[in-house]
C-alpha cells in the first residue's frame, strides 16, 4: 500500500507539536484516501519517542537513531530521509515547517526528485498530487497550489491542524544508518541559546509581543510581568530584535516566526505587514498603542488606544484579580 | 574570494493588488530587488572590501529584471549576468534552480549566496535546491557571515539559537534580512553602475529549453485572505479600558 509519510521533529528532547499536528491531518488524509500512515523519527533517541507517535496514528514508525542527530545539521538528516524515502516510496512526505524542515527541503526534492510545496496552511490529496492553500504577499493573498510527483513534500505552518489522537500500535522499523562528525564538510562549531527558559512561541497558548513603543527597562519589565500573569511566550517585533533588545528567535513575522495562539497580544507594534504575516491567525488579538491610525487595530479584535506605560499597570493587575 | 550572489526581481508587496477570477492583478512595473537578495549582496561586498574578492550577481528574468541588476551593481557589485527568459513561464522554485544549476556548473567561486525566500511567495527552496545540485556543502538562513581561514563561518538562525557553522569553500548559503542593513546606491554608485558589464544570457546557450523547466507546482488561482470580524477599539481613560478589555478577554472571549 502507499503511504503518506510524516517527518516527527524533536527539538530538545521533545517532539515538536506542530508535527503532531501534520501527523494528524496525514491519519485523515490516509484514512480518506485508502493510504498507509507512516511516521520517520530521526533524533538520537529515536526509539523513545515511538509511543507518543502511535497515539496519533502511525501504523508504521521509522526510527534512524545516531548521536550525529543531537543537533540539527543538514547533511545527515537529508541522507536518513532519503534512505527512508528510498525505502518506503511515499507518496507524500510531510513535515511540520520548522527551521530545521526549512534547511533540508528543497535540498531533498533535488535530491529525490520530488515535487515540493512549503510552508502551507492546508493541503489534500487529489487525483493528479496535492492540492495546497500558502499565504504569498507577505500574508495578504492566499494562493491555491497544485503540486504533482511521484512524490510530494509538504511543509505545513504551525497551527494548521489540530491535534486529533487515534492510538494504534506501531511497527517499529529501525533504519541502519551511521555518520559521524569528521566525515561532515559543515561544521557545528556551537549553538548559542537564548537565555533563561523560554517558551516554544509555535507552542505557546498565549503571545505578549513586545515593540518599538517598549523602549526602556521599565516597558520590558511590564512585558516581563504581563507575560508571567497569563504563562505566556515572549514575541518581539523586528525592530526590537534587531535593536538587541529581545533574542533574534523571539522575531515574529515573515523573516521571523508565524504563530497563532489564542491569544496574542501586541504591545508598542505598529502591525507592518511583515509583522502581521506572522500573527494574523491568532484566535484572538489584542492591541496597545498610542496612534490611534496604527495598521494593528485593523486586525485587532481588541485595541486599546493608549499609552503602554500607562495600560498595562492596571491591565495586568485586573488580570491577576481575574486569574486569582 | 569571489562571491555570485543570486538575485531576483519580485513584486511589491506594498503595491495594490486586486483578484478577480482568481487572478492577482498588479502593476507590473511595481518590481523590487528581493529584501532578502539585497541583504546577501550587502554581505558580500562588506565580506569583500573587508577581505578582498569580487562580488558577481547572477539574475534570471525578464528584459525589466535587468533593473534589479543595476541596482546590485549601484550598491557596489562588479559585475552581472542576465538570464533572460520571457517572465510568464509560470517557473517555480525548482525551475530556476534548474537554471542557476546550469549557469553556475563550471563557474568558480568560493561562496554562492542567495536570499532565504523570495519576499513575494516565501517559499524558501531555491537555495537549498542549488546547493543539492551543485554537491556544495551550504547552510541556509543566514544572520551573519564571517571569513576565517578561507572558511565561511555562519550565523545560523535556527530552532533552538543560534548555529555557528564552519563551511569550508566553495559553498552555498542563504541570507536573512536580519543580517544587516542593505545600503541605499548614491549617485557615484549609480553613475559607476552604468560602466558595469552586465552579460545577457539566453536558456539555449545554457544548454536547456523551456520544456525541461516544466515545474511540478502551480498556483491555480488567488483568493483574498480569510477575513477578520472587526474588532473594536477602546479609547479613553487608559486605567478604565485596560481593565474593560481584560475583563472581555475572560467573559466574552473566554481566553484567560
Ligand atoms: C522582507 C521584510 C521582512 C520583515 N520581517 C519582519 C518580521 O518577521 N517581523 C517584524 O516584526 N518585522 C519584519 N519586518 C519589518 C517591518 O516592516 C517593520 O519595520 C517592523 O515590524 C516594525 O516594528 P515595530 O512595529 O515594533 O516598530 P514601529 O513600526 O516603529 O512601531 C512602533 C509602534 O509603537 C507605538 N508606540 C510607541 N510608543 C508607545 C507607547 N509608549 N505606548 C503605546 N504605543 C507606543 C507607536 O505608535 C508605533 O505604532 C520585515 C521587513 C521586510 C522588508
Ligand atoms: N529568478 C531568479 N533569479 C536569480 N535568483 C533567484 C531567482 N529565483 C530565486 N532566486 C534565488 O533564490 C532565492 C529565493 O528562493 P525561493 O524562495 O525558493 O523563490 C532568492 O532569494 C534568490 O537568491
Amino acid at each position: 500500500m502507499s503511504s503518506i509519510l510524516t517527518y516527527i521533529a524533536i527539538s530538545e528532547g521533545k517532539i515538536k507539536r506542530s508535527s503532531l499536528e501534520v501527523l494528524s491531518r496525514s491519519k485523515a488524509i490516509a484514512d480518506a484516501n485508502g493510504l498507509a500512515c507512516e511516521a520517520i523519527i530521526i533524533d538520537e533517541n529515536a526509539s523513545s519517542f515511538t509511543d507518543s507517535v502511535q497515539n496519533y496514528g502511525a501504523s508504521k514508525i521509522h526510527i534512524v537513531e545516531d548521536s550525529i542527530f543531537s543537533q540539527h545539521r543538514n547533511t545527515p538528516l537529508l541522507s536518513a530521509l532519503s534512505k527512508v524515502m528510498e525505502a518506503s516510496k511515499p507518496k507524500v512526505v510531510a513535515f511540520a515547517s520548522t527551521e530545521g524542515t526549512k534547511d533540508i527541503l528543497g535540498a531533498l526534492a533535488a535530491n529525490q526528485k520530488a515535487g515540493v510545496v512549503a510552508d502551507v496552511s492546508s493541503f489534500d490529496l487529489t487525483s493528479s498530487g496535492v492540492i495546497a492553500k500558502r499565504p504569498v504577499m507577505a500574508a495578504k493573498v492566499v494562493g491555491n497550489v497544485e503540486v504533482t510527483g511521484e512524490t510530494i513534500l509538504v511543509s505545513v505552518r504551525s497551527g494548521s491542524y489540530e491535534l486529533v489522537e487515534s492510538p494504534i500500535t506501531a511497527e517499529v522499523n529501525t533504519i541502519e544508518f551511521s555518520s559521524s562528525e569528521s566525515d561532515l564538510k559543515a561544521k557545528l562549531r556551537e549553538i548559542i541559546s537564548a537565555t533563561g527558559d523560554t517558551i516554544d512561541l509555535n507552542e505557546a497558548e498565549t503571545i505578549v509581543a513586545a515593540g518599538r513603543g517598549v523602549k526602556d527597562e521599565e516597558a520590558k519589565s511590564l512585558i516581563t510581568e504581563l507575560a508571567r500573569v497569563l504563562n505566556a511566550g515572549i514575541g518581539a517585533s523586528r525592530a526590537l530584535t534587531e535593536a538587541g533588545v529581545y533574542d533574534p528567535s523571539l522575531q515574529i513575522g515573515q523573516t521571523g516566526k508565524v504563530v497563532s495562539p489564542q491569544l496574542y497580544i501586541a504591545v508598542g507594534i505598529s502591525g507592518a505587514i511583515q509583522h502581521v504575516a506572522g500573527m494574523a491567525n491568532s484566535k484572538v488579538i489584542v492591541a496597545i498603542n498610542k496612534d490611534a491610525d496604527a495598521p494593528i487595530f485593523e486586525v485587532a479584535d481588541y485595541g486599546i488606544v493608549g499609552d503602554l506605560y500607562k495600560v498595562l499597570p492596571p491591565f495586568i493587575e485586573e488580570l491577576k484579580k481575574l486569574k486569582s | 574570494m569571489k562571491f555570485y550572489v543570486c538575485i531576483k526581481m519580485v513584486p511589491d508587496v506594498y503595491a495594490p493588488f486586486q483578484i478577480k477570477d482568481g487572478e492577482l492583478i498588479m502593476d507590473a512595473d511595481r518590481m523590487v530587488l528581493n529584501a532578502y537578495d539585497a541583504s546577501a549582496v550587502e554581505e558580500a561586498l562588506v565580506l569583500s572590501e573587508k577581505h578582498g574578492g569580487e562580488v558577481e550577481v547572477v539574475c534570471i528574468g525578464s528584459a525589466k529584471a535587468s533593473e534589479t541588476i543595476r541596482k546590485a551593481l549601484a550598491m557596489g557589485a562588479d559585475k552581472g549576468s542576465h538570464i533572460v527568459t520571457t517572465g510568464d513561464e509560470g517557473f517555480d522554485s525548482g525551475s530556476y534552480a534548474n537554471i542557476l544549476t546550469a549557469f553556475l556548473k563550471d563557474k568558480e567561486y568560493d561562496v554562492l549566496s542567495l536570499g532565504k525566500q523570495s519576499q513575494d511567495t516565501d517559499s524558501g527552496l531555491t537555495g537549498s535546491m542549488v546547493a543539492e545540485l551543485l554537491h556544495l556543502p551550504y547552510t541556509t538562513n543566514a544572520v551573519g557571515l564571517e571569513i576565517e581561514n578561507g572558511n565561511l563561518i555562519v550565523k545560523r538562525q535556527g530552532d533552538t539559537g543560534q548555529e555557528i557553522i564552519e563551511l569550508p569553500t566553495p559553498c552555498a548559503v542563504t541570507c536573512s534580512n536580519d543580517m544587516n542593513e542593505p545600503r541605499i546606491p548614491n549617485l557615484k554608485g549609480i553613475m559607476a553602475s552604468k560602466r558595469k558589464p552586465i552579460d545577457t544570457i539566453d536558456l539555449a546557450s545554457l544548454g536547456i529549453s523551456e520544456s525541461d523547466l516544466s515545474p511540478n507546482s502551480k498556483v491555480v488561482s488567488f483568493e483574498h485572505k480569510p477575513a477578520r470580524k472587526a474588532g473594536q477599539k477602546f479609547e479613553g481613560e487608559a486605567d478604565e479600558i485596560a481593565r474593560e478589555v481584560a475583563q472581555l478577554l475572560d467573559t466574552e472571549a473566554n481566553v484567560i
